[in-house]
């Protein structure tokens, strides 16, 4: 087990800045994923750790021990990479041992870890088959067990899940999240899924543009966005813009309403964005009555079917769109082209200054 | 051919194969019947029996041989690292490497040589040798190497397997010999029997050079013997065709690269 430190890495290709002084700490045996869409530095962070790329500024140190300028093969740190990486000429033992043989392990050694490692990744029937006989399922976890067996500081993993279909993907991230929890191994996982970065990690760091915008426990990512992006990428959220009325009585107006929102105390900015989960957001018949907590009116214009939950889209008076998950059962009393009123608890809003909106 | 082929291949294919054949097959079989012809109506090995006892067959066959295993050599040692460089690192060089590896097809090889003896003075123990002769077989054979090359890297995923060997604490030796070469098995294997093959048929360069290889001694006993003419040709060809067999078999083994995944 290894800490891993990255203090300000910067990273340019040409004149375009990729990386803008990232850094991250993480403890020993902590799962991390790098979170974040196509383009943001993602995997350019992960290879820059890897020895694979090299930052123009910064450093990366592994137990305090500076390893920005050591090759990839001096590393000793474990990879699993998007594409199928086994060595096509070798049998899932020999990819295995692969490394084993390089560091010149004494062979009762070698032959002790391989089948660990196999049995480790539920292999151990499929020692002899060559990676063109194997799924790819399978093909990635030899890849898991090749990086593992080396006993690596760090267990790096660039979108390993990606060339799967869904079913294989939830069962193999499941299955890693167990094997690291087993070795006890520090891991920087790559991820643009955020189900699968939400779901294994101890923590998230989202990436946007080259940017960490946020680093923290999945929960707090999903429910405390502190960027607007984080704010739009996970999860899913209606935007509706906002105005600070008073940052010490956490007084908002949203359509010219005054309404109390816990979150807007200490916040600077005048113009805001509020975001609201589906989950939050609550839908009455208007029928005459006015609900208590309503806030706006608006027409259901589309309904999407989940199962036990149904999503619709509601347009506001004002020409906003809202989505709102309902029980179906619920969902059933509003067909489309009902008249609703709109209403949400005041600390399911989460504010956010909308200069900074991407 | 398995039986779901056969079954699937019609009339006019199985005849459009017969001819094909027939159009390679015939004139071999009508040198080798020649080359057993010892006049009249006697037929015999008597012009091989003949080529046996002549001890400058063995010398210009084995030197022949001899430089196709050189050529193959210096052909791969130079071109494996090159061609693996320019996928890996440089792929905005693939048009020129392109375009130099068909210069031989447009550079006729008499000046070639022309060029090679004006411009090359090397050492006498190389330049007055047939060692020499490697020099443009290697250009001569740089088509076909160059092309079986390019093909087996394209199909290789060479960026991941370099990154993952090195991950694992390989460096470029190790890699290039445990995962490169074993993967390019059948790249080699054709980039190595279609060397021999040029190297075993060259006439031009070894000719003008004054080199006395295998394909200088078959002109030269044809201009004497007709029959042992006919039979160095039919021997050139076995050789040419057990060195592409063994080849191909070197190929098929576990060494041979199978890329994809069962599903």
């Amino acid at each position: 087990m290894a800490t891993l430190e990255i203090n300000g890495v910067a990273k340019l290709y040409g004149n375009r800045t990729v990386l803008h002084d990232i850094s991250l700490n993480l403890s020993s045996g902590e799962f991390v994923s790098l979170l974040g869409p196509s383009g943001c530095g993602k995997t350019t962070l992960l290879r820059i750790i890897a020895g694979f790329e090299h930052p123009e500024r910064g450093s990366v140190r592994v137990d305090g021990r500076d390893i920005t300028a050591l090759p990839a093969n001096q590393r000793q740190l474990g990879m699993v990479f998007q594409a199928y990486s086994l060595f096509p000429n070798m049998t899932a033992a020999e990819n295995v041992r692969f490394g084993l043989r390089v560091r010149k392990i004494d062979a009762a050694e070698q032959t002790r870890r391989v089948g660990k490692m196999l049995e480790l990744v539920g292999l151990s029937a499929h020692a002899d088959k060559y990676p063109h006989q194997l799924s790819g399922g399978q093909q990635q976890r030899v890849a898991l067990a090749r990086a593992l067996a080396i006993q690596p500081t760090l267990l790096l993993l660039d979108e390993p899940l990606s060339a799967l279909d869904a079913k294989v993907r939830v069962q193999l991230r499941e299955e890693i999240r167990r094997i690291q929890r087993e070795t006890g191994i520090t891991t920087v996982f790559v991820t643009h899924d955020q189900e699968e970065a939400l779901s294994i990690s101890d923590r998230v760091a989202v990436m946007f543009e080259g940017r960490m915008v946020q680093v923290g426990a999945p929960a707090a990512i999903y429910q405390e966005p502190e960027h607007p992006f984080v704010a739009q990428f996970i999860g899913i959220s209606s935007r509706l813009p906002a105005r600070l009325l008073d940052a010490g009585q956490g007084m908002i107006s949203v359509k010219d309403k005054p309404l109390h929102a816990p979150r807007a105390r200490g916040l600077v900015s005048e113009e805001l964005h509020l975001y609201l989960r589906p989950e939050d957001v609550q839908l009455h018949a208007l029928n005459g009555s006015t609900p208590s907590g309503a806030v706006l009116q608006g027409t259901v214009r589309e309904s999407t079917f989940f199962g036990a939950v149904t999503r619709l889209r509601v347009e506001l008076d004002s020409g906003e769109r809202l989505l709102s998950d309902l029980s179906t059962s619920a969902a059933q009393q509003l067909p489309i082209g009902s008249r609703v009123h709109i209403g949400w608890q005041a600390d399911a809003m989460r504010l956010l200054p909308a200069k900074e909106t991407p | 051919m398995n039986a779901s082929v056969r079954q699937r291949l019609p009339v006019s294919g199985m005849a459009l194969l017969l001819i094909v054949g027939l159009y390679f097959a015939l004139p071999l079989f009508a040198t080798g019947v020649f080359s057993f012809w010892e006049g009249g109506d006697r037929y015999g090995l008597s012009a091989y029996a003949s080529l046996v006892r002549q001890s400058e067959m063995w010398s210009s066959l084995w030197l022949s041989l001899r430089l196709a295993l050189e050529t193959i050599a210096l052909s791969l040692v130079v071109l494996v690292p090159a061609v693996f460089w320019m996928h890996l690192r440089a792929p905005r060089m693939k048009p020129l490497f392109d375009f130099i590896s068909v210069l031989p097809f447009v550079v006729p090889p008499i000046v070639l040589v022309a060029g090679l003896t004006a411009l090359f003075h090397g050492p006498d123990w190389f330049v007055g040798t047939p060692n020499y002769l490697v020099v443009p077989y290697v250009i001569l054979a740089l088509p076909y190497t160059y092309r079986a090359l390019d093909v087996g890297m394209r199909a290789l995923d060479l960026r991941t397997l370099t990154e993952a060997s090195h991950s694992l604490g390989a460096g470029w030796g190790t890699f290039l010999l445990r995962v490169l070469v074993p993967n390019l098995a059948s790249a080699l294997a054709g980039a190595a029997l279609l060397t021999i093959a040029i190297v075993m048929g060259e006439f031009t360069f070894a000719n003008v050079l004054l080199f006395n290889t295998f394909a200088v001694y078959i002109n030269y006993v044809g201009q004497t013997s007709a029959t042992e003419a006919a039979a160095l040709t039919l021997l050139s060809f076995v050789i040419t065709w057990l060195a592409m067999l063994g080849v191909l078999l070197s190929g098929r083994g576990k060494g041979q690269a199978q890329l994809g995944g069962a599903h």
